[in-house]
């Protein structure tokens, strides 16, 4: 239920406290939060109960890794949606600045200047999803929607739906790398999260996001430049788009242009997992943590298992269904 | 000025239509002949169907996402009961609503009772019926279906296509409903603030449960004229028809957050929506361009049926989306 809006206001008189810190959690949001982690726990042992692969080190970087692409995505997603919006677009804009740092890379550019032309157009593509939001009025849905067909058919028709594959070993880095123990991706996952988490809880720039899913109209009118904020936020979030593409097709050691088709779904469904509302203003961005490692652990599960392919998905809803209704009656207690 | 507004807002999806039907005349001669204007009808014949349930449940504040599996799931259901187990066309197509309607329905007890989010209670149940339409179909197609099946995706009555007609019905029953019943007053008055509505004697959660089991209800229909025009249960069919079918409603002036929305505003969309993929047929756009255009000119028409509504940047009106009720 809603806290009253005194109250919201009030955090907007103290700075870095409007999203609630370890220190200042209530009761109750400790115990869901505390849910979150046992949910996750529970998938792990049930797993471990049912396939003697799941639990070995090797398994488990693995199902991290696996992860990490979803989580980096699902950064994006929680500050979108924690301004009450919402980006369908990352899929897609994760297949055109991947097949086109692919292409640059493929035809003898640096792979650093490959990179760097995919995560600045992922920015702008975000930035566009921003503007349309921010100043045409279009509704976040709508717009990003618009983006997500606009940017699957640019990477159609830019690769003329061929996959491009091919590429050197300092470009795959990022996808199939290991910086000692530890691959890449977890790597570049964990940064990510620590930089959403700063954002979010030590700046001001956090701090108005909060405030605009709380309440645009009052977030305007204590003089958040509500505008420039929203285009920085889907910029960010067509950014870390961009950078999951890089990752997942440095893996891949492709990049066919159907890339990242479904990709929005299992991040929104990470940012919900993880207890952020879906109407915006409230969120913790571990949750999201903790909701990419639930799916990739499900994935991870339904591969160990043998689960027939055509029972994927269905199994998928069900658990993901499950998981959140059991949320629920805990919640309620 | 003010009645100039009115108008522009009212008449906003219309003029939006008129103005894509004009272009399109103008870029071929083939775009503006009874034929083919019917041919536009019969595409967004299926679309207005599925795209009338999803504004039910926008207009009470939640949303659908299943709708494109389902379609799949009844459509793959009933082709499946005919030639595999030999059922009567009618007995497949009313199990194949009852399908349908039962989805609808576990969507509406998973918002209702589970307290889910519409937006994840129904994304599950995509994924759900997707995967159940795998099972089913074994991911091949299903065909050899009955003449008097296909008739209701390919036959025509009085020069009217049977789908067109289905939908003309469909169109008409929804109007009444939320037009002439206590329950259409019902249905606004929940989309405009749940508590409020609760308030006022509105049972929000009857209302909110059944408005899914007829989004479902519809998909279900939608499925099985789709599996009709084909002549073949595909299992893979209508993969992002829900992003479609919401596109036809926003354009149609339904509001995400609730409370608004209508049945002509909603064809209108579905008509839009058709009149696009048409247009980019005629003018022989390649498929990968198709999609570039189709994104474009559907985010311009949604802002420019914003600017008709609301006039050139009223300083503090902010598109993201109002706080839930509950």
């Amino acid at each position: 239920m809603d806290r009253p809006s005194a109250e919201r206001m009030k955090g907007l008189e103290q700075p870095a406290r409007i999203m609630p810190g370890l220190g200042a959690l209530e009761a109750r949001e400790r115990w869901t939060r505390l849910g979150l982690v046992l949910t996750l726990v529970m998938f792990c042992l049930a797993l471990s109960l049912l396939s003697p692969r799941f639990l070995t080190p090797g398994n488990l970087i693995n199902v991290v890794r696996q992860a990490s692409i979803n989580g980096i995505i699902a950064v994006g997603m929680t500050l979108v949606i924690l301004t009450g919006g919402i980006d369908l677009s990352v899929g897609s804009i994760l297949a055109f600045t991947g097949v086109v740092a692919a292409s640059l890379v493929t035809s003898g550019q640096p792979p650093a200047l490959a990179m760097a032309s995919a995560l600045i157009l992922g920015s702008l593509m975000g930035m566009l999803n921003g503007a349309a939001v921010a100043y045409l009025r279009i509704p976040p849905f709508i717009a990003t929607l618009g983006m997500m067909t606009v940017a699957r058919g640019l990477a159609l028709s830019y690769t003329q739906g061929r996959p491009i594959t091919g590429f050197p070993e300092s470009f795959r880095w990022l996808g199939a790398g290991w910086m000692g123990p530890l691959p890449v991706p977890v790597l570049v996952m964990a940064l990510v999260f620590g930089f959403g988490g700063f954002l979010l809880s030590y700046t001001i720039f956090g701090e108005h996001l909060l405030a605009i899913g709380n309440n645009p109209a009052a977030a305007q009118a204590v003089g958040i430049p509500l505008r420039r904020r929203l285009v920085l936020t889907y910029g960010l979030s067509g950014f870390l788009a961009s950078l999951a593409g890089l990752i997942l097709i440095g893996r891949l050691d492709s990049a066919p242009p159907t890339l990242g088709i479904g990709y929005e779904f299992d991040a929104i469904a990470a940012v919900v997992i993880g207890g952020t509302r879906l109407t915006g203003g409230e969120g913790w961005l571990g949750g999201t943590l903790i909701g990419a490692l639930i799916i990739g652990v499900l994935n991870n599960g339904i591969n160990l298992l043998n689960i027939p392919s055509f029972y994927e998905q269905v199994f998928k809803g069900g658990v993901i269904a499950a998981a959140l209704l059991l949320h629920r009656v805990l919640r309620r207690e | 000025m003010r009645g100039m507004r009115d108008f522009l807002g009212r008449w906003s999806g219309v003029l939006v239509l008129l103005a894509l039907w004009m272009a399109l005349t103008l870029m071929t001669p083939r775009f503006l002949t009874p034929s083919n204007l019917l041919n536009v009808a019969l595409q967004s014949s299926i679309l207005a169907v599925v795209a009338l349930g999803m504004t039910l449940t926008i207009i009470s504040g939640g949303i659908d996402l299943s709708v494109g599996s389902v379609v799949a799931l009844t459509g793959a259901l009933t082709a499946g009961l005919m030639i595999r187990n030999g059922w009567p066309v009618g007995g497949a197509i009313l199990a194949g609503l009852g399908a349908g309607l039962a989805l609808g329905l576990l969507n509406g007890a998973l918002v209702v009772y589970g307290r889910l989010v519409p937006f994840i209670a129904t994304l599950s149940t995509m994924a759900i019926a997707r995967g159940l339409t795998l099972v089913y179909t074994r991911g091949y197609p299903i065909s050899g279906l009955p003449e008097a099946f296909t008739f209701l995706g390919t036959g025509e009555v009085f020069g009217i296509p049977m789908p067109v007609l289905l939908m003309g019905a469909v169109a008409l029953g929804i109007s009444l409903l939320l037009n002439r019943t206590p329950w259409g007053l019902h249905l606004y008055a929940v989309g405009g603030g749940e508590d409020l509505a609760w308030l006022s004697g509105v049972r929000v959660n009857r209302v909110k449960g059944l408005v899914y089991g007829m989004s479902g209800l519809l998909a279900g229909l939608g499925g099985i004229l789709l599996t009709a025009r084909l002549w073949s249960a595909q299992p893979n069919v209508g993969v992002g028809l829900e992003l479609e079918a919401i596109a036809a409603s926003v354009l149609g002036g339904a509001s995400l957050s609730g409370g608004y929305g209508s049945v002509g505003g909603t064809l209108v969309g579905a008509l839009v929506m058709g009149t696009v993929g048409n247009g980019l047929n005629l003018l022989e756009i390649p498929s990968y361009h198709q999609q570039i255009i189709k994104g474009l000119v559907f985010i311009l028409a949604v802002g420019l049926d914003r600017l008709l509504k609301t006039g050139p940047w009223p300083a503090r009106s902010i598109p993201v989306r109002r706080r839930g009720t509950s």
